[in-house]
């Protein structure tokens, strides 16, 4: 599991442009689910069972885009203007390597700032319209010559390992919901199901869940389980605002979840006994979820947390026992809480 | 391997070591396993590394060339309850730079450095740039117990950045500043010497130029030539004056900066040998910055001093950004003035 982990956070996929993902999440996923595929919105899909079986048919979503960058201009010196993708994190833009992903291939640059021995007021964040970013290019015509506005940009940063079973890198924001969804795919394999079963990989989820609301369109699930990040508490924190690192899958009750799937997932949880902790929200849960369950007539849906620590960061921390207990639960609940996950 | 690749092959390999002021033992060591057989090689109390290069001549003036083993980097001041590590900045470094970054241990341990999620914070918090005090960093321990299994107060840790070759001649890493220079001289110390040279590797630049005052004393140079990195400031929204100096235009010659006034024939020795011999050359449009010219010009009675620099972007970051053209320039210049300042 730390593996396929490992690749799909190392993969590129910020929202609007998430192909490079796509198609790793698609090899993955393709084990499990042959004909599963990217479609031209950027959202991977998969299917499991028989539609004809009259089974109900339960989706394991997930989102497959990060945050980034977007390039807007490039400047006479060759610097590049940007845009951002999502919500990113303003206090740490500066000196950060980034790779920016062109029709030529990637390429590197580097944050613009001012050092210290120059540098006249540190106590500021760095607004987003302030970013340049260096690709070592003189003018804007070399620079041109690989890179064009709408480009999209990464920071930097492959997984590695924490102490014990924590792990860091960039993108954990939802590569681990994916990794939890191939890990419950993993875990029932062989195994026969109460459910058809649909996997859905969305995109656009950091721009306003857009992927969601289009893929979940042309869906047939009857009950959907979303899986997201959520956050882990740290000291600088409120407690009341957080779940607890290492402590196992977040279940959501918010008043956009179904409150039965949310139950059964509760009672799956403690049968089996799989490390859990509720995340109470007294509105929607800035999720995918809040879309795929007003999609058509409504779509029966629960929510399953990982715990992550610095969220929207090239630094995010998670505990791959908490992914794993979320894969846990899931397949606990489309094998109908028959089988051992 | 042509002399350039070598170059930055061994820049490469000197950016990837860890070795903050006081914590300069691995780069010490890589430096003294490079260094030629016939060379007499000492290490000074305070971690200075002084290599003698005997030559063809004794020189009429004493040459010493510096360049600095240390980089800027962390030290661990406390534990906390929860498991994160309090920390200090060993040397000038910018909260900006270090939030939202991984840093790396000497026993292999990663951290990383952040605070809670953006998504927590109030709009006021956004604006503010956390200060290096304020922060923690997380090596995943669950509690102070955990984490004192692998890290103690007193440990150093350091910026995790990839050396690359990127743009059209550009690379970047962590720690060039001053690898360098200390690239340069190993480079220098495979010539055939002209003239009886000291070379030395110095410690504790990055909090005062310390190593340097002792290495001065005890070589008693009568002239110096310190190898440096400086600030180059020719990015985007900064222009004229303010951009101090430009990648691509070649060796820094510097007159002065916050730690020196050089000396004015070595500066003109400087610049004049560059144009001598074809090689771009400039010099700083601001008074900023400073070195081990600092300590070494004001040692023993007074030293004379020439400051060789290759100008370098977002310095003190873990992405310092230079041109290999501007390395070339410097490394021709430090070994052309060789001969003129040895009879001068």
């Amino acid at each position: 599991m730390e593996k396929m982990l490992e690749t799909l956070c190392a993969a590129s996929g910020v929202s609007g442009a998430e192909n490079n993902a796509c198609e790793a999440a698609l090899s993955l996923l393709r084990k499990y689910s042959p004909d599963a595929k990217a479609d031209k919105f950027g959202c991977v899909s998969g299917y499991i069972g028989d539609p004809d079986n009259g089974k109900p048919t339960v989706m394991l979503e997930a989102h497959i885009d990060e945050i980034g960058f977007i390039v807007t201009y490039i400047d006479d010196s060759g610097f590049l203007r940007v845009g951002n993708c999502g919500g990113t994190d303003r206090r740490l833009y500066a000196a950060q390597t980034v790779t920016i992903h062109t029709v030529n291939g990637d390429i590197k640059g580097v944050i613009c700032t001012l050092p210290p021995h120059v540098a006249s007021d540190s106590s500021k964040t760095m607004k987003t319209e302030e970013i340049a970013i260096d690709a070592g290019f003189p003018s804007r015509k070399e620079a041109e010559k690989i890179i064009s506005a709408g480009d999209r940009v990464t920071i930097d940063n492959t997984l590695a390992k924490l102490c014990g079973t924590r792990v860091t890198s960039k993108a954990l924001d939802d590569r681990a919901g994916v990794t939890a969804v191939l890990y419950a795919l993993e875990l029932i394999q062989g195994k026969t199901l109460p459910y058809n079963i649909e996997v859905l990989f969305a995109s656009q989820e950091e721009v306003r869940g857009r992927g969601a609301i289009i893929a979940a369109f042309n869906s047939s699930a009857d009950i959907a389980l979303v899986t997201d990040v959520s956050f882990a508490y740290t000291s600088d924190d409120k407690k009341q605002d957080c779940g607890t690192m290492g402590k196992g899958a977040m279940i959501g009750i918010s008043p956009v979840l179904d409150n039965e799937v949310t139950n059964e997932l509760k009672k799956l949880a403690k049968d089996k006994s799989i490390p859990y902790q509720c995340e109470v929200m007294g509105h929607d849960t800035g999720t995918d979820a809040d879309h795929i369950s007003i999609s058509h007539g409504g779509i029966r849906t629960g929510l399953i947390s990982i715990p992550i620590k610095y969220m929207h960061t090239p630094v995010e921390v998670a505990d791959t026992e908490d992914i794993k207990a979320v894969g846990r639960l899931m397949a606990a609940f489309i094998t109908g809480g028959e089988s051992d996950v | 391997m042509s002399e350039n690749k070598e170059l930055f092959a061994l820049i490469e390999q000197l950016s990837k070591l860890c070795g903050t002021s006081g914590d300069e033992y691995d780069v010490r060591e890589f430096i003294k396993s490079r260094i030629p057989a016939e060379c007499t090689v000492t290490t000074d109390s305070i971690g200075n590394l002084i290599v003698f290069r005997k030559g063809k001549k004794t020189p009429k003036n004493k040459i010493m060339y510096c360049a600095h083993m240390d980089e800027v980097g962390f030290i661990v001041t406390d534990i906390s309850d929860d498991g994160r590590l309090r920390f200090a900045a060993v040397g000038g470094i910018s909260p900006a730079v270090v939030f939202g970054r991984r840093v790396i241990f000497a026993n292999g341990v990663t951290g990383v450095i952040a605070a809670k999620a953006l998504h927590h914070m109030s709009s006021d918090e956004e604006d503010k740039q956390p200060k290096i005090s304020d922060l923690a960093i997380d090596i995943g321990a669950e509690n102070a117990e955990e984490a004192k299994k692998y890290i103690s107060q007193g440990d150093c840790c350091y910026f995790s950045g990839e050396y690359e070759a990127f743009g059209n001649g550009f690379i970047k890493g962590k720690a060039l500043d001053d690898r360098v220079g200390c690239a340069i001289m190993l480079t220098m110390l495979g010539d055939e010497p002209e003239y009886d040279t000291y070379f030395v590797f110095t410690v504790q630049e990055e909090i005062g130029t310390r190593g340097a005052a002792c290495a001065a004393f005890s070589v008693r140079p009568d002239i110096a030539v310190v190898l440096e990195t400086t600030t180059a400031c020719d990015i985007a929204d900064t222009d004229g004056e303010k951009t101090v100096c430009k990648l691509g235009d070649g060796v820094v010659v510097s007159f002065m900066d916050r730690s020196t006034i050089y000396d004015r024939e070595l500066y003109k020795l400087g610049r004049e040998t560059a144009d001598s011999i074809g090689v771009k050359n400039q010099t700083k449009t601001l008074v900023a910055g400073g070195n081990d010219s600092g300590a070494i010009h004001k040692a023993i009675g007074g030293v004379r001093t020439m400051a060789l620099s290759v100008p370098t972007r977002y310095l003190h970051s873990p992405a310092c950004v230079m041109k290999a053209e501007d390395v070339e320039a410097t490394l021709a210049v430090a070994r052309a003035v060789l001969p003129k300042i040895a009879e001068l």
